[in-house]
């Protein structure tokens, strides 16, 4: 019942003016930065970031939410019409969705998967409603040997899933944990990995890294591999809207996405891929109509969509209770509480009630909002799409200097952008992973802390990492993970 | 007789294409680190470890890591180009391109704190949309002093510090 009445006060703060305003404008950022190519939330979101000093806390997240989720809905339109998907996560959507669009059934789909993304964005909320106090709960009684085991649990869950090799996914891990150590230690005082840079005694702000990786590595990358877009965008005006008979069809695979995304989106390492794969070939195998797909099936939209969507809610459950990010748009998230100089995790929910809630209600809202925006509005970002692609990327470079300069002023960091950004190039030519960096930077310096607090507590034992069965459970399932690219190949295989 | 075209030129020939220096750059960077941690104490009085053990064991890490993937690359590893919107992770590298965008992300550098934000938008701007292949200079030049112009006015509304608008002038 108390998180009834919680949800209740939150809804007060998500509902006031200013607040409704915030979701609306990180709704319509989102949706364009999702039909937009060489953008995406968490790049988004980290260029946001130094505009934030002058925005409440709570108004902030309740905009990065919007980008968040809208960066979906807007996702699912340009794998739908111009059969681009622009994330792992709507890979599947673009398969069956760009072949009824070609077949003049476009309509249909982009309707199956707003509404889809708004059921299970709902019901995955509701989910974070009633899970996330619980999972606090417990996490109070967490120790710093579990919490030093359950980052080594998303370390090596996050280089394993993320990117094609675990060797790669691993390096990307130690580089992002490498940076992560650059600047003054918080425990004795002593610069580390400065190099007698004063510039670098603050630490490597994740903001920097990740605009250099993801815009300056991007353009750059394009740049050098350009080709224009030859598949042509599917025209589209006016609603998106199905038939009875769509709908009919659709509601099952929504209500199953949902299940699957939600819950392995919650898991470290999980993301968007998994879910949406493991979505597509149960709909596939349930079908009554096997042979649609390939050929543009309802189902392998409405499944997908509805994963990808509860997944994206999913990363908020451990972000949210444990302050642990499993993705980039989870780390970006992490470092503007951190900017705030608030800590995620079970005392976030006592501490800051109002902000967590109304977080939570927003999320509410904004997928009442994004589906208004998306249903009737679906032609207007369409057009969005004619902004030429040599202007785009320009504009994004741009935005990106800003975002970098405006942070603190400093041509160290500019430099720092450039030798990021050349790194972010090579890892897009070498097929390195690019999440893992900005884990391991985020996480890296609590992961030294818990370490270095539960070995002071056990007087350097280092028996006392394993002390407790949570810990113990954690480096288990970690070891587990090694393994885990053998299944998902398998997976790959089956899809 | 399709069947028999052989795959790939096998042994010596396919060396070229081995990216060793990939691996070794790995390796330097985990020595780097260690490097740095030989400067730190690595325990402290009463924690069982200091500053410098964390860094030992990242630097350790990386030195692995290259080595490992020398191996790989040793044992032919395959590294396929990531596919994006906009770029084929199938074709070469256009180098003039590359170069181009490149300058774009180091003009900020040199320009900044001296010419200000507006004039160093309208550069990256114009290089950015000339390496992608845009041939309407002036308008791109133009285009990009009026994106830089209108975002410095709106951001430092916002309360973000970029500087002056045209520090040369004292403005």
């Amino acid at each position: 019942m108390e998180t009834f009445s919680l949800l209740l006060q939150g809804f007060g703060v998500a509902l006031q003016p200013i607040n409704l305003f915030y979701a609306l404008l990180g709704s319509v950022l989102g949706t364009a930065i999702g039909v937009l190519p060489g953008i995406g939330p968490a790049l988004t979101i980290a260029l946001l970031l130094p505009v934030t000093i002058s925005v409440a806390p709570t108004s902030a997240f309740i905009m990065f939410a919007g980008v968040l989720y809208g960066a979906m809905y807007g996702g699912s339109t340009t794998s739908i019409l111009i059969n681009t998907p622009g994330e792992a996560g709507s890979m599947m959507t673009a398969l069956e969705g760009n072949r009824m669009a070609r077949a003049g059934r476009g309509a249909s789909a982009l309707a199956t998967a707003a509404l889809g993304s708004f059921v299970a964005g709902t019901i995955a909320t509701l989910l974070l409603t009633f899970a996330a106090p619980a999972i606090a709960e417990i996490a109070f009684y967490f120790r710093p040997a579990d919490y030093f085991a359950l980052t080594v649990l998303a370390f090596t869950s996050v280089a394993v899933v993320m990117g094609s090799s675990r060797v790669r996914g691993f390096v990307s891990l130690f580089i992002g944990l490498a940076l992560g150590l650059v600047g003054i230690d918080q425990m004795t005082g002593q610069a580390r990995l400065t190099f007698g840079v004063p510039a670098l005694f603050d630490g490597m702000e994740l903001a920097v890294v990740l605009v250099s990786l993801f815009a300056v590595g991007e353009i750059l990358y394009v740049a050098s591999r350009y080709r224009k877009n030859a598949s042509e965008i599917v025209p589209m005006r006016g609603w998106a809207w199905m038939s009875w008979e769509d709908l009919r069809r659709s509601w099952k695979p929504w209500l199953r996405g949902t299940a699957l995304g939600f819950p392995i989106g919650a898991l470290p390492g999980g993301g968007s891929e998994i879910p949406t794969m493991l979505s597509y070939t149960l709909e596939r195998r349930l079908s009554k109509h096997p042979e649609e797909f390939g050929h543009g099936a309802i189902e392998g939209v409405a499944g997908p969509e509805a994963a990808n969507n509860a997944a994206a809610a999913g990363i908020l459950i451990p972000l949210l209770t444990l302050g642990l990010p499993t993705s980039a748009t989870a780390a970006v998230l992490l470092a503007a509480f951190q900017n705030y100089g608030l800590q995620p995790g079970p005392f976030l929910f006592t501490n800051n009630p109002e902000l967590v809630w109304g977080l939570i209600a927003s999320l509410y809202v904004g997928n009442v909002m994004l589906l208004v925006l998306n249903l009737p509005l679906v032609g207007l970002w369409v057009r969005l799409l004619s902004i030429p692609a040599p202007q785009l990327y320009a504009g994004i470079l741009v935005f990106a200097t800003i975002g970098i300069w405006g942070v603190s002023n400093s041509v160290v960091d500019l430099i720092a952008m450039v030798i990021i950004g050349i790194m972010g190039y090579v890892m897009r030519v070498y097929d390195f992973p690019i999440a893992p960096v900005l884990i391991g930077l985020i996480l890296g310096p609590m992961a030294e802390q818990q370490l270095r607090t539960a070995l002071a507590a056990g007087q350097g034992n280092p028996v006392v990492l394993v002390s407790t069965p949570l810990s113990v459970a954690f480096l288990v399932l970690a070891g587990l993970f090694l393994l885990a690219p053998v299944v998902l190949r398998r997976l790959r295989a089956g899809a | 007789m399709p069947n028999s075209i052989p795959e790939a030129p096998a042994g010596g020939g396919s060396d070229t294409a081995r990216p060793w220096w990939l691996g070794g750059l790995v390796v330097a960077l985990g020595c780097l680190c260690l490097y740095g941690a030989f400067s730190l104490p690595q325990a402290a009085r009463y924690a069982g470890i200091g500053p410098g053990l964390f860094v030992t064991l990242v630097g350790g890490g990386l030195v692995l890591l290259g080595l490992i993937l020398l191996l790989q690359i040793a044992r032919d590893e395959q590294f396929i180009p990531q596919d994006t919107e906009d770029a084929s992770g199938g074709e070469s590298a256009h180098w003039p391109a590359f170069f181009t965008a490149l300058a774009a992300a180091l003009a900020p550098i040199f320009t900044i704190e001296r010419l200000g934000m507006p004039i160093t938008a309208m550069l990256s701007f114009a290089l950015v949309a000339h390496a992608f292949g845009s041939r309407k200079t002036v308008v791109n030049v133009l285009v990009g002093a009026v994106l830089g112009a209108l975002s410095w006015l709106l951001f430092t509304r916002l309360g973000l510090q970029l500087g002056g608008f045209l520090p040369m002038a004292g403005i």
